[in-house]
């Protein structure tokens, strides 16, 4: 068989559905936030792909733009959920209720 | 390479680093005082920009293979961003004995925040886009939870992360969508070539995840979720930040992609764009009218806000499917005036939450119970800051929605949806007066004043106080001046 760009793309299309499926029904901060790290990678892999199907190297680029501020984005956030955990002894999101009406 | 360009840019950065270092030999007693001089400098660098030292005077010219341009509608939007940093910085001062420690740190984020506004302002590139939007995205991620003493503030963090990495993760998933199927980042050249792909189904779905990731930025239906909460969470100098400075940058990029990069799709979608508008208005204002505290009341009003700012992306819309016509324009120029406004109308109303509201947990609106006996002066601001919000003229809020509604109504005779969108709007303006006017009476009208000694207020608080209400009056009795620099601004959206 064959492997194109199509398969690529499928895989990556169902790496993002995965990771917005766990967004949706995780109530785990920490698995929450891995749920996103996929779907970021998922449209890191789309970039690869079609970069490596239409010759054309800026969407490699792309994707160091992504992991380096995707990077960035882990640091803030892990250490926010520390901070969060540290001060209510919990990191589910039900617990997340402070702020009503 | 034309390094130079980025001058403006430059100097943003090196300030939020030398405030840094600053925080290293400052002794602790004397570190508030470096808001003033980082706001200073901001104040000289937003007066520089009229003279033509700045990089602002090279209108028309592009750097790194034209990812970064010049133009009028980036300087307008830079200038718009400094003065909003000052502003902004001056508050921050007077709330440094509510933040624990590093508050110099707290100044250098809200700077470099500022400087991921800045190059939004200029972007023209997806890589731009991405990368400035996160830069301001990621930094207020930490200024929401800066006082993480206080539990509600690293909730209304943990709220923002969570819905900002999952509306940017849509957002970089449709840029390797949009490049994928065009094989363009750059603006220009995807303008060319857009409308070849407008029945492409995978381009479209691209276009439609970018604007999920720019409706998270403004707020609008049904991305506005997160607003709410982070408003009333996070330290007041962030929130005021967020309303101004975070909007603005996320209707720039908004508006340059919409009409820069896909003006064919753009004008199909006119639609699209005048139900979002329509359901963000009524969204906004129905559900701030039960609110009581009142940095959550203003997060709903800010919902509000984006959609009465979408009424004028639309009406751009509506007319360039309707075929060019020289004051096309109109709409997205009315956006442009409003956002000035807003930055006057939102700074006065945060500035006096965080001098009275000083010594409460929570900003109820009973708070303000008896301010006209303990500053006439705060009283009178945040009044006018409602009046404006409202929109009831003299003020630059009126004449804004003026302006937004009489470019919708333009574009009404070609389609009707147009008619029902500004009726809509003034609806949404009918009932924005309630709670508004409900914030007045807490002021005036309220029988039990818990406190009532007189709020002390220092020299440069007096001093940016006074220039919003100044703008705010400015704005809505002499509205020609900026009301032209703003209609030439926008020209550039115009091909």
């Amino acid at each position: 068989m064959n492997v194109g760009l199509e398969h690529y793309l499928v895989v990556s299309a169902l790496l993002f559905a995965l990771g917005l499926l766990g967004v949706i029904t995780r109530r785990n901060l920490l698995v929450l936030y891995m749920s996103l790290e996929l779907m970021l990678n998922s449209a890191n892999l789309a970039l690869v792909s079609f970069s490596r199907f239409n010759d054309n190297l800026n969407g490699q680029v792309m994707v160091f733009f992504i992991i380096t501020v995707a990077a960035a984005e882990v640091a803030v956030g892990l250490a926010l959920i520390v901070a969060l955990y540290r001060k209510r002894q919990t990191a589910h999101v039900e617990d997340l209720t402070s702020m009503k009406l | 390479m034309n390094l130079s360009l980025m001058s403006l840019e430059i100097a943003v950065v090196a300030l939020g680093l030398l405030v840094l270092l600053a925080d290293l030999w400052l002794p602790v007693e004397r570190k508030r005082m470096l808001g003033y001089a980082a706001a200073a400098v901001l104040a000289v660098l937003f007066l520089n920009s009229f003279t033509s030292h700045c990089s602002c005077a090279a209108i028309g010219e592009s750097a790194f293979g034209g990812m970064f341009v010049q133009d009028g509608l980036s300087v307008f939007f830079k200038r718009l961003f400094l003065l909003a940093g000052a502003l902004v910085l001056m508050l921050t001062v007077e709330f440094s004995d509510r933040v624990a420690a590093g508050i110099a740190e707290y100044y250098s984020l809200i700077i470099f925040a500022l400087a991921g506004m800045l190059f939004a302002a200029s972007s023209n590139d997806f890589a731009m886009l991405f990368v400035s939007i996160e830069l301001i995205t990621i930094t207020f991620y930490v200024l929401t939870s800066f006082t993480r003493g206080k539990v509600a503030a690293l909730e209304a963090g943990v709220k923002y992360l969570i819905l900002g990495a999952l509306s940017s993760a849509f957002m970089i998933y449709g840029i390797a969508l949009v490049w994928g199927t065009t094989g363009k980042f750059n603006f220009n050249e995807l303008a060319m070539v857009a409308g070849n792909f407008a029945g492409n189904k995978l381009f479209l779905f691209g276009v439609l995840f970018i604007l999920v990731g720019l409706g998270f930025k403004i707020a609008a239906f049904p991305f506005q979720i997160w607003t709410p909460d982070v408003y009333q969470g996070a330290p007041t100098p962030t929130t005021a930040f967020l309303a101004i400075g975070s909007k603005a940058a996320g209707f720039v990029l908004l508006v340059r992609f919409l009409f820069s990069a896909i003006p064919e799709v753009t004008a199909q979608w006119a639609n699209l764009l005048i139900v979002i508008s329509a359901v963000t208005i009524l969204y906004g204002n129905l559900c701030a009218i039960p609110q009581r505290n009142l940095k959550r009341l203003l997060g709903y009003s800010s919902i509000a806000h984006a959609g009465y700012l979408l009424l004028g992306v639309a009406a751009l819309a509506g007319a360039i499917a309707n075929g060019q016509s020289p004051t096309a324009n109109a709409g997205a120029a009315a956006v442009l005036y409003y956002l000035a406004g807003y930055l006057f109308t939102t700074v006065a109303a945060f500035a006096v939450i965080v001098l009275v509201m000083r010594h409460l947990d929570s900003e109820d609106v009973s708070g303000l119970a008896g301010l006209h006996q303990r500053s006439p002066l705060l009283a009178a601001t945040l009044t006018l800051a409602m009046v404006s919000l409202a929109g009831i003229p003299p003020l630059a809020g009126f004449f804004g929605k003026f302006l937004l509604l009489k470019a919708v109504i333009e574009q009404g005779a070609a389609n009707p949806g147009f008619y029902c969108l500004a009726f809509t709007a003034l609806v949404g303006v009918v009932i924005s007066f309630y709670y508004y006017f409900g914030v007045i009476r807490a002021i005036y009208w309220s029988k039990d004043a818990a406190e009532s000694s007189p709020i002390p207020l220092s020299w440069p608080m007096k001093l940016s106080v006074a220039a919003c209400v100044t703008g705010m009056f400015y704005l809505g009795l002499f509205p020609g001046a900026v009301v032209n620099a703003a209609a030439q601004a926008t020209r550039v959206l115009l091909h």
